[in-house]
């Protein structure tokens, strides 16, 4: 597996404690940055609301889970609400998932 | 752009858990003894040593008490500010659970010592306020939670100032306005405090759990205007309204209002909601925003009709204490826990290894059972009051008190997840 798949399989693993769903299919990641180089990550992403309580927690589920990758280099979490997150990011796979719980 | 590498959990757990734990305790000890005491609450007879007690552990030291640890550990989210001081937070547990555990006490056994209790309790909420405060003043973009939360802050201040002058009238007796300060004490303490921060954490939690988009909170402004307004009506009402309680009546309309507006913006949350299923909890306490309503429209119903009665009233507090700002808060509870215990303890773990959900953390059919046992046996209880009926009082309390020692039991359980 190449690291761009990693990369992806290690988001697929972060699942938001209160929704039960991953965060990749509740469409919270916006952008990820991979310098070829160096192998630094920058991962954009967002939360469903502002004033999340488990905010931190998600975030650092996201650097841990990243750093976990081995050959990875730096690895930075940026959160943005700008634009805000819409039900419209999810992926149909995480809406099945929504009515289910 | 929130950003950075690591990040600090926002609020030293072991303030909130402090706080809420002892308000678990205080809960217990309040219903056994109105369980022993169910006798006076038929008489109709509210002004005693031993309800003080349970009132005031049930109010200050329940429900104050998981305001208090909600509000440290919401706060910092809810308006995405820090608290100004942390160890300003935990000098002020310290002197409040001193101050709240004297206060009850001393109103229980001897009321001519509350005040001690009393004073100490009041440099506690103090504290908590100028913390709160110096928070807020830290916000750089204020919102309508802000304001809801200000007010509820005023109130909490004048509640506490109402209660100081209390108790040193029990011990003195120089004041004369006794009955209006009472009843202004209570409207600012349950109206004022608690159901605007209630209403605050409404629109902080509700979209939340429900995954609420689309939403607008287009009553928020109204609801906190006419509910501000109903409130200082009514206290009005008790100094200046001895003969027609016409602006009794104004101040019972506005509040009904308000609560109206507050209610249309949570019906639009759950309207525009992607969560299909709420879990218990979360459900029990919208159910206690409607018994809030209810007993908004009773109290409209009882200041038309000029009805005066002491029983009645006090039944209709009982009910609204109880069904709306009790129901509530545990309900809010029971989803705050594991989110506090969650981040505690899995916080280092989420992305090394697999940790529960929130959902696995609590027992769902449990909690089923026991807000149904809540909801029935308190009921239950106003009925036998209602009816004059001493053994379904007894029993109705009896339910109500082996379940909330249930709820207790499993509460703490969370810890052990």
């Amino acid at each position: 597996m190449n690291i761009k798949e990693e990369i992806k399989q290690a988001l697929y693993e972060v699942i938001d404690p209160e929704l039960g769903i991953n965060i990749v299919d509740l469409g919270l990641i916006y952008h990820v940055y991979l310098d070829d180089a160096t192998n630094d990550i920058t991962v954009h992403m967002t939360l469903t609301t502002p004033g999340c309580p488990m905010a931190s927690s998600i975030k650092q589920g996201v650097q841990l889970r990243l750093e976990q990758i081995k050959s990875i280099g730096k690895v930075t979490v940026n959160i943005t609400f700008e634009p805000p997150w819409t039900p419209g990011r999810m992926s149909e796979k995480g809406r099945m998932m929504l009515q289910q719980r | 752009m929130l950003q950075g590498t690591r990040i600090k959990a926002q609020t030293n757990v072991a303030l909130p858990f402090t706080f809420i734990i002892y308000a678990l305790f205080a809960f217990l000890f309040a219903q056994l003894i109105i369980l022993l005491q169910t006798d006076v609450f038929m008489s109709g007879i509210f002004r005693i040593p031993p309800i003080w007690m349970a009132s005031h552990l049930l109010v200050l030291g329940f429900a104050l008490m998981v305001v208090f640890g909600a509000m440290y550990q919401l706060v910092p989210v809810a308006l995405l500010t820090p608290i100004y001081s942390e160890r300003l937070g935990f000098v002020q547990l310290g002197v409040t659970l001193v101050g709240v555990t004297m206060l009850a006490i001393f109103l229980g056994i001897a009321p001519q010592y509350a005040l001690y209790g009393g004073i100490i309790t009041v440099i506690g909420v103090s504290l908590f306020l100028l913390n709160m405060f110096l928070t807020i003043l830290q916000q750089k973009n204020k919102n309508i939670i802000t304001a809801f939360v200000i007010a509820a802050l005023l109130s909490l201040f004048v509640t506490i100032v109402c209660g100081l002058l209390l108790v040193i009238n029990i011990v003195t007796g120089f004041l004369r306005v006794h009955d209006p300060l009472l009843f202004s004490h209570m409207t600012f303490g349950l109206v004022g405090t608690f159901s605007l921060i209630i209403f605050a954490f409404s629109y902080q939690l509700v979209p939340m759990f429900s995954l609420a988009h689309g939403h607008k909170n287009q009553w928020a402004k109204t609801a906190c205007i006419l509910y501000v307004s109903g409130m200082m009506t009514t206290v009005v009402s008790f100094w200046f309204s001895n003969e027609n309680m016409l602006l009794f009546l104004i101040g019972n309309g506005l509040l009904l209002l308000g609560f109206c507006a507050f209610l249309a913006d949570i019906y639009d949350m759950l309207k525009n909601r992607l969560r299909k299923r709420l879990d218990k909890s979360f459900s029990f306490s919208i159910l206690a925003i409607c018994f809030g309503f209810v007993c908004h429209v009773f109290a409209f119903g009882l200041a038309a009709l000029q009805i005066t009665s002491v029983r009645t009233w006090g039944i209709l507090i009982a009910a609204y204490t109880m069904t709306w700002i009790i129901f509530s808060i545990l309900g809010y509870l029971n989803k705050i826990v594991p989110v506090l215990w969650w981040t505690h303890k899995y916080a280092e773990q989420i992305g090394k290894e697999k940790v529960p959900t929130l959902q696995e953390m609590t027992n769902e059919q449990l909690n089923t059972i026991l807000f149904l046992l809540f909801i029935i046996s308190f009921f239950l209880f106003i009925v036998g009051l209602l009816l004059t009926l001493k053994g379904v009082a007894v029993f109705a309390q009896f339910i109500f008190t082996l379940t909330a020692f249930t709820y207790v039991a499993s509460l703490l359980r969370v810890f052990s997840k």
